[in-house]
């Protein structure tokens, strides 16, 4: 049986197809090993170095939109027929998130570009860090199999700490990446736990089996029940981190005003997107699984327990993000309640109707796209500001309306698309979550609408701060001259938010639900193992599993 | 010109604020007038429906004989998910045209009084002035036509951000707390009427769905309107079928499954009665925008520091959009919920009359005086409605209009003075009718129309509420002792205008005050816009309101009274 598994396991050597699928990501990488090489062979001179990560960003996203195109069609073509265990999944989800965080990853070498660049020495380990930090995000969204995950989330994680400090005379930038590094790797610890446990538990690093011992064991069927739930804990401590959940969110005020804005930018959004991503796909493994053997209402606890974490989560956000001074922190305050936001949609998932917990996906994923250009807008503005008059401070925008009303008018776009005002896009977005929720029809559906409610009224009054002191207060600060791409930027991101995305919402909305139906998920029963399977005491379970798997495999292994 | 006039209408101020963008500095108050003037001039032509075949049946016919009738009809999908359909969904009936051209109306003459803009204390950036009022006009003229309840909403919300701005950036000392003030208020509210809308369109789905899963399974207890393939309109006659939940305002008041599913004892929400939860979420979120009292605070806050044409577009429009919502919404979706409260509203109503007028006897502000009025004026439209009689309606429904004429021209009267004297002090003031006696007499009638003279306009309003509370004595117990004090408020009413009057306009000319020119010529033309309209409300109130509001008010209220039985 495991010599099946195992010859299974080198008898799929991707193909030429595969690699194509891959391509972005080795692009990446070629990227970040020229981006090293390059000091030795061409000097360390930022322009050269800048030219050839441009270079590799854009061909990366190419390849990005080759493969966006080339799994659009064919749904879930590609590598996922051949890693079924979700070890490497490229689908519309990951594909598109690719897409977006290249795009985005463009965006924050622009901004690094315009802020940074003329004062920065050591632009070869900013870059290999960055491209690092974002071939772990792609990855994180592109799997579902327990080491890779643990592998992803690390590789996100450990470059975001030492960008946070790349700055290595800033006492503040120091203190901020420590905090983060030693919060991520107590994190991280606590993940590996958990996934420890997990593979334990179930004698799979496949999620979707692991989702089956967790519901049988739930259902009262399985393994030891405190114990499942202890190690679900634990390992979505490591997620929480990632989307800094309530209570995993510690370091992410003191992270993201250390950092330098363009990584302030940068983790704030895609970082983000990366955790809720993986989790969404997490989540909808567990619940097709579930669902698959009629065990759904046993796992309502877990419902309960995401909702109470995203109502704290954005509650909490957005109470601390009253009193703060500092724009960068009052917006670090502020993703944490947008984590919460996007939260909730991801307890309607857990939901016997099936169609239910697309409408849920569908809103998120439609979240999780505005949120990148509320957020870039926002971030984009402050960054402007900052460079202009060297802080972020709230007074540093003290008339901005006049200063530089290219600035003022998106920044405002943005900060009410943040609070969720119509006609900005940022309604829409908490719309579909909203509406997504009442589908739900129950207790848990109204008490998250409600949070959600008061807590947008909550975050209008910070937001607003800021509002006030661009357009209605002025104390004669010198008038700004930010830099043409800069403005650009920020207004593109506006004019998004309003009114491209309110006319378009029907398009908009449309491709999110294909999005949401064409995800690939993995179940049980449909396992293809690919990962060598360990010798030792299988749950009966377990084993009936991999019989199956491998029943799979005679039939359907392709054989060079 | 027919299909699209509404479209037309309500973004021909967003095309001006574009215009207005690009347009010379010294330019920009013409392109703003032009633009409010001929969106005025085209909701005028909307009288037209009424004359459709020239006979005189036709003005009982236009928006006659049943709730639902709709004219200048514009529906396409805007939003299209697999769960839900949002519409793109206009249309006016007796409930929205009058507040429709009343807004047209007041923001034209508003437009008008910002003319002297370049005079301001606050002087900064005319042109975002305009471009705000612009925007402002198209939130509101959004919320008066929309029949999709999304739509509305996000009319509602905005018009928002332009207030905001107007009474921030141009507004007096007070100006960001009270801007903040009045936004905070006004989304808290809408919050609540968030939920309702979500919480409405499950429900109504669920209705339909639950009907349709009673055809299919060929229960004999199902009503004629519901076969497998849906559940009739309740007032489209293209044959059309609700399959799933619906965001159409007419269609959740007149579909009579979803009415009786919402109306039903069992249906709850969160373990409470359905119609009276979402009653009164509704409820509080028009009630902030009435104002009605416990929510009142912002208003004065936000009449006191906005400037003169932003104070009478606040009282003007915005004030109605309260009321309109409770007739749109409120009661005629959940009746049994209005039933539930009508007590409750009664009193909230009763105590905003005498509250107010209390309030508005105690001030020393001219312009919060005429605030703590608006307050106490607006009393009377949710009585009206309260009691749920056809003389109360009427009379709620006229009482908004009037209100929309005479207190933008109380609002303006005190900005004429305030311009000149540059402060409100009503104790300081005195003998302007010497001083101004052109100025005087305007002033005469717009404060006697406040007052409710008979006569003048504010009189029809409340004598139509407080007999329809004594009508509803065969309904409510509490009906005699609520009319006879409400009947008092009057009397406060004319005891703080007269008052009011006396200090200001009449007594010995001042010095100080003497050599103040009488009305320019612009001043004149506003206030003799609104006078005139006054005296023809006063004097003619079938032919300028009831005739074009009755049609559907009428019909509403039969279908609110049967569905409560």
């Amino acid at each position: 049986m495991n010599v099946i598994a195992a010859t299974d396991y080198w008898a799929n050597i991707p193909i030429g197809e595969h690699l194509w699928l891959v391509s972005p990501m080795i692009v990446l990488v070629c990227t970040m090993l020229a981006v090293v090489t390059c000091p030795i062979l061409l000097g360390r001179r930022t322009r050269t170095i800048t030219a050839v990560v441009a270079i590799g960003v854009t061909a990366a996203f190419v390849m990005a939109i080759r493969v966006a195109m080339q799994v659009a069609d064919g749904g879930t073509s590609g590598l996922s027929t051949v890693s079924g265990s979700g070890m490497l999944i490229i689908d519309n989800l990951s594909a598109g998130y690719q897409l977006l965080m290249l795009a985005f990853l463009g965006c924050v070498i622009g901004l690094w570009w315009i802020g940074s660049a003329a004062t920065e020495r050591d632009a070869p380990e900013f870059f290999v860090l960055l491209l690092g930090s974002a071939l772990g995000m792609v990855l994180m969204v592109s799997t579902s199999n327990l080491l890779m995950i643990v592998m992803a989330i690390e590789m996100a994680s450990l470059p975001s700490y030492a960008l946070v400090s790349f700055n290595k005379r800033d006492r503040a930038g120091a203190e901020g990446g420590l905090k983060y590094m030693i919060f991520g790797a107590i994190c991280a610890a606590i993940m590996l736990y958990g996934a420890s446990l997990l593979y334990g538990l179930a004698g799979s690093l496949n999620f979707a089996d692991i989702a089956k011992m967790v519901a049988l064991s739930f259902a009262g069927g399985g393994r030891d029940v405190v114990l499942v739930s202890v190690a679900l804990l634990c390992f979505f401590a490591g997620v929480a981190f990632k989307i800094s959940a309530v209570p995993f969110h510690f370091w992410c005020p003191d992270a993201f005003q250390a950092a330098k804005i363009e990584v302030t930018t940068w983790l704030s959004v895609v970082s983000k997107a990366a955790g809720l991503i993986l989790l969404v796909r997490l989540v909808a493994i567990f619940c097709g699984t579930v669902g698959a053997a009629g065990l759904m209402h046993t796992v309502e606890p877990i419902a309960w327990g995401i909702a109470i974490v995203a109502a704290i989560t954005c509650t909490l956000g957005n109470i601390a993000a009253y009193r703060q001074r500092s724009v960068k922190r009052l917006l670090a305050y502020s993703s944490i309640a947008h984590a919460g936001y996007m939260l909730m949609a991801t307890a309607v998932f857990i939901h016997p109707d099936v169609a239910g917990s697309e409408a849920g996906i569908s809103a998120l994923l439609a979240y999780v796209f505005i949120y990148l250009f509320m957020n870039l807008g926002a971030f984009g503005v402050t960054a402007m500001v900052y460079w202009a008059t060297g802080t972020d401070d709230i007074d540093a925008f003290t008339g901005l309306i006049r200063r530089a009303p290219a600035l003022a008018i998106p920044m405002i776009i943005c900060l009410m698309s943040l609070v969720g005002l119509p006609p900005f896009g940022g309604f829409l977005g908490k719309w579909w979550i909203w509406i997504a929720l009442g589908r739900l029809d129950s207790t848990l559906g109204w008490f998250l609408i409600m949070v959600m409610g008061l807590n947008t009224v909550v975050s209008l009054y910070y937001y607003l701060r800021i509002v006030v002191r661009m357009t209605l207060r002025d104390d004669g600060q010198a008038v700004l001259r930010p830099s043409f791409g800069g403005m650009a930027m920020v207004n593109v991101c506006a004019i998004v938010l309003f009114p491209v995305m309110f006319i378009f919402a029907n398009g908009f909305k449309s491709t999110a639900d294909h999005f949401a139906r064409r995800m690939f998920v993995p179940t049980a029963d449909a396992t293809v193992s690919a990962e060598p399977s360990v010798e030792g005491d299988h749950s009966a379970m377990a084993d009936a599993w991999v019989d199956d798997a491998a029943g799979h495999n005679d039939r359907d292994v392709k054989r060079p | 010109m027919t299909d699209h006039l509404l479209s037309i209408i309500v973004f021909l101020p967003t095309l001006g604020a574009l215009v207005c963008m690009f347009a010379p500095k010294d330019q920009v108050r013409k392109v703003g007038v032009v633009f409010t003037l001929a969106t005025f001039v085209l909701s005028l032509t909307l009288f037209g429906t009424f004359f459709t075949d020239g006979s005189a049946a036709a003005v009982e016919e236009a928006f006659g004989s049943s709730y639902g009738t709709i004219r200048h009809m514009e529906r396409h999908d805007w939003i299209v998910s697999d769960s839900f359909t949002i519409e793109y969904y206009l249309g006016i009936d007796g409930l929205g045209f009058p507040l429709l051209v009343l807004t047209t109306f007041v923001s034209f003459l508003a437009c008008v009084a910002s003319w002297n803009f370049n005079t301001w204390k606050i002087t900064k950036s005319i042109k975002a002035y305009f471009v705000l009022f612009l925007l402002l006009e198209t939130g509101m003229l959004g919320v008066f036509v929309s029949l999709d309840f999304f739509l509305f909403y996000v009319f509602w919300e905005v018009m928002l951000l332009p207030m905001y701005f107007l009474i921030g950036v141009w507004g007096g000392e007070r100006k960001e707390y009270a801007a903040i003030k009045f936004f905070l208020f006004t989304l808290g509210g809408s919050v609540l009427m968030l939920v309702g809308l979500v919480a409405m369109f499950m429900y109504s789905g669920d209705a339909v769905t639950n009907a349709m899963r009673m055809a299919e399974n060929q229960d004999p207890a199902t009503p004629a309107y519901v076969t497998t393939q849906g559940v009739e309109s309740g007032y489209r006659t293209d044959g059309f079928r609700l399959t799933g939940g619906t965001f159409d305002l007419i269609e959740l008041a007149t579909n009579k499954a979803i009415q009786a599913h919402f109306t039903a004892i069992d249906t709850v929400f969160l373990g409470l009665k359905f119609a009276p939860v979402m009653f009164m979420f509704l409820f509080i979120g028009f009630a902030i925008k009435l104002p009605c009292v416990p929510v009142h605070t912002w208003l004065p806050d936000a009449h006191v520091e906005a400037p003169t044409p932003i104070s009478m577009i606040l009282a003007g429009v915005l004030l109605k959009m309260g009321g309109y919502g409770f007739l749109r919404l409120c009661y005629p979706i959940f009746p049994t919920g209005a039933e539930h409260w009508a007590f409750l509203l009664a009193m909230i109503g009763l105590v905003s009359i005498i509250y107010g007028a209390l309030c508005a006897m105690a001030q020393t502000d001219f312009k919060r005086l005429v605030a703590y009025s608006s307050i106490s004026h607006m009393g009377y439209v949710l009585l009206g409605l309260a009691v749920m009689t056809p003389a109360g309606f009427q009379g709620a429904m006229f009482q908004m209009i009037a209100h929309g004429i005479s207190s933008p021209m109380c609002f303006f009267l005190v900005g004429v003075i305030y311009d000149r004297a540059h402060h409100r002090e009503i104790n300081r003031y005195g003998g302007l009718w010497l001083t101004m006696p052109q100025y005087g007499t305007f002033a005469t009638i717009g404060f006697f129309a406040s007052l409710g003279l008979p006569g003048l306009c504010g009189f029809i309003g409340e004598v139509w509420v407080l007999i329809g509370t004594f009508q509803a004595a065969d309904k409510f117990a509490w009906a005699y002792p609520v009319a006879i004090i409400a009947a008092f408020g009057v009397v406060l009413t004319a005891g703080y205008i007269l008052w009011l009057i006396r200090r200001v306009y009449l007594g010995k000319e001042r010095e100080q005050y003497m050599g103040y020119p009488d009305a320019t010529g612009r001043e004149k033309f506003i206030l003799v816009s609104f006078a005139v309209l006054c005296i023809a409300m006063g004097v003619l109130p079938m032919q300028t309101v009831f005739n074009f509001t009755n049609g559907t008010l009428n019909p509403l209220l039969a279908g609110v009274l049967a569905a409560q039985g």
